[in-house]
């Protein structure tokens, strides 16, 4: 009997490019396991190396990614990592987020008496499961990374193990999230036996070439994935885990949430989309029906997410809603997306602007929270504009951002976003946009009464405190970024206008089909 | 009926009765052993699939180790008893849920009923693993040459799991100053 005589083994015949898109990955499992080495030494005290070690690492991934933006598009491993410049443009936004948090929450661990070594190992995981789980079509490796960057995450909501809610938050959010991957998986498996095949984009060619457009395995795969992925970027009717989650974890864990882990969970979900889309795989009533889910689905999370927002009264909680609401206009983009004449662009700014100005938020919340992270119910803020003019600013111009008014960079990502919709003729879906972004403004600027119009309560915890000076340069430079892609956003609406990969080996283009 | 028919109908039943088991049953320790045997179902489905070595992996590692030290939870906790008031879920949701369920196996009895599987074999019929030298060599190969990638990530994910589960378990540090 011969030998097995297989293809020659893919993995070690990467060509130096290859491996150039490779460093990114590198740099940050390295890093987390040079941080887990470097824990050994600090472990009864712990100290700024650890930290720095994981911010040198992301710093390392961004630099060694910034080069490949222009590289033309390969693919790894089979097709399993698809390295093109939106996998370029969504590690470095991960790997910023990623390193936003890391940087400013050491001050915050400490005040919290939080400070374990392993919180900075486990975000660097977390963005390697981003970086993995947005640079893939196979619902393999889509799995695979979700999965790292979910555990991680798991525990970090956790985190403080003292503390009953943030107990509860990390199994709640563990067992509802586990659930949730189940579902997905069951759907991959549905998607392998109508496709033959774990790759979306060629899954979707053999559906056009075999003419299963109303394959009902097919279908029902896509429905599971989908709700996978609906219940992690936390629309309704997939919300109900999110709030308590959002108010257990700690702050700058929260912020994380929000930014990252939204992100590359919503640039996975863009990338498996257009995949479907641009090759229409399915059949136009099936397509429909998907779209009717998702129309509904961003109908109920823009209006319930502001809505529910409106009662709160503690400033995490609402930024937890305000998530909500945020995820239903990410929606409306992706729907608009195909038919738009940006493609998907529009939607794409809107996740960096919404990454941006979360960031900056959570960073002042993080610098405002009192141990056990009390101290951020809206009365406690009262007055805080007289004794932190700066802080008020900072937290003032984000929460206008999220509002949409310019001259912020939430306005203009809101203005392109609603723009490519009417161009997609969702006339409708957008004007129940703006109704809700109308309702939006009301608690975002209660907050803003509070920081600027209410006089100090005596007592208040704010009084005699400093803010961290990592968390306010994390701030400063959100703000700037906020104002100067709300005053001038035209290059980084050119830059992201390449929308997601193409399909596989040079297949069909990824141009959406003409309306 | 194929024999292959007929035990496949025997170990699927096996399966759900014993989730269900597993589920509905307050005391932790029959609901180990039913998850024992639904791990044992799962083998005999994989062995009727050809897939050998995934069977006697699932039998070593989930029916072995795992539920070993799941036990071994369950006796150092003394989880005997329910430390939740399950009572007190009202009929409404239980009602909801039911109902939910309902909905997604009528879901999914549509789905298989109306769909159809991929028309062409696979890369790896049983004929063709038989003439590689098995599925244990061929597993071997495929794992360290086209799945390499996703082999490398699941060492990532599993150190995630390492780090996080010694997070939350680990003693909680005495404060220094603090007698």
């Amino acid at each position: 009997m011969e030998p097995i005589t297989l293809t020659p083994p893919p993995a070690f015949g990467l060509t130096a490019q290859q491996l150039a898109w490779l460093t990114p990955y590198f740099f940050v499992l390295g890093g987390s396991c040079l941080a887990l080495l470097l824990s050994v030494y600090e472990a009864t005290k712990p100290s700024i190396s650890v930290p720095a070690t994981i911010i040198l690492a992301f710093l390392g991934g961004i630099a060694t990614t910034l080069p490949l933006i222009e590289q033309p598009p390969t693919l790894l491993f089979g097709g399993m990592l698809i390295a093109d410049g939106f996998t370029a443009y969504a590690n470095i936004l991960f790997l910023i987020s990623a390193a936003a948090v890391t940087f400013f929450s050491r001050r915050y661990l400490l005040n919290q008496d939080l400070e374990h070594t392993e919180f900075y190992t486990l975000i660097a995981l977390s963005a390697l499961g981003m970086m993995i789980m947005a640079a893939s079509t196979d619902l393999v490796m889509i799995f695979l990374g979700l999965e790292l960057m979910s555990i991680s995450v798991y525990v970090l909501v956790g985190f403080r193990r003292n503390d009953r809610r943030s107990n509860e938050a990390g199994i709640k959010y563990y067992i509802l999230g586990s659930a949730a991957s189940a579902v997905m998986l069951y759907g991959a498996a549905l998607f392998f036996g109508a496709t033959g095949t774990t790759n979306v984009q060629v899954g979707a060619i053999r559906a056009i070439q075999m003419g299963m457009g109303q394959n009902a395995l097919l279908i029902a795969g896509l429905l599971c994935i989908l709700i996978g992925f609906l219940f992690k970027i936390a629309s309704v009717p997939f919300h109900m885990w999110m709030p308590d989650v959002y108010e257990g974890a700690p702050a700058p864990v929260t912020g994380f949430m929000t930014t990252g882990l939204k992100a590359a969970v919503f640039i996975t979900l863009l990338r498996v989309f257009s995949s479907m889309v641009s090759v229409p795989a399915l059949s136009p009533q099936a397509m429909e029906a998907f779209q009717n889910v998702l129309w509904v689905s961003a109908a109920l999370t823009m209006f319930l997410g502001n809505v529910a927002a409106l009662q709160q009264t503690n400033i995490k909680r609402m930024l937890a809603y305000s998530s909500i609401a945020h995820s239903g206009y990410l929606l409306v983009g992706l729907l608009a997306g195909p038919q738009s004449h940006d493609g998907f662009s529009a939607v794409l700014f809107y996740v960096v602007i919404y990454t941006i100005m979360n960031l900056g938020a959570f960073a002042v919340v993080s610098a405002i929270a009192q141990k056990g992270d009390t101290g951020l119910e809206l009365n406690d803020l009262s007055g805080l504009s007289a004794k932190h003019p700066g802080l008020a600013f900072l937290l003032a111009v984000f929460l206008f951002s999220m509002a949409g008014i310019p001259p912020t960079a939430g306005f203009t990502a809101k203005y392109y976003l609603f723009y490519s919709a009417i161009q997609a003729g969702q006339v409708w879906l957008v004007v129940l946009a703006v109704l809700c972004s109308a309702i939006g403004a009301y608690y975002y600027l209660r907050v803003i009464v509070q920081l600027y119009m209410r006089e100090a309560i005596a007592g208040s915890p704010l009084q005699n405190w400093k803010p961290s000076r990592a968390a306010v340069t994390t701030a400063l430079a959100a703000v700037i970024l906020v104002l100067q892609l709300g005053i001038y956003p035209a290059p980084a609406l050119k830059m992201l206008r390449l929308g997601p990969a193409e399909a596989p080996a040079g297949g069909a283009p990824a141009e959406a089909p003409g309306h | 009926m194929s024999p292959e028919a007929i035990f496949f109908y025997l170990f699927a039943v096996m399966a759900v009765a014993f989730s269900l088991v597993t589920v509905l049953k307050r005391n932790p320790a029959v609901g180990a052993f039913s998850l024992v045997l639904v791990f044992f179902s799962f083998a005999g489905i994989y062995a009727i699939l050809g897939a050998h070595l995934v069977a006697a992996l699932q039998v070593v590692v989930y029916a072995g180790a795992i539920m070993v030290l799941l036990i071994f939870v369950i006796m150092l906790l003394n989880a005997d008893s329910p430390s939740l008031d399950m009572d007190r879920t009202h009929w409404t949701l239980r009602a909801l849920s039911l109902a939910g369920c309902a909905t997604l196996f009528a879901f999914f009895v549509w789905a298989f009923q109306n769909g159809s599987l991929f028309p062409q074999p696979g890369q790896f019929p049983p004929q063709r693993v038989a003439e590689l030298g098995g599925s244990t060599k061929l597993i071997s190969y495929l794992m360290f040459t086209e799945y390499l990638y996703p082999f490398e990530v699941t060492s990532a994910l599993i150190l995630a799991g390492i780090v996080g589960s010694v997070t939350l378990a680990k003693r909680q540090k005495v404060k220094r100053g603090k007698a």
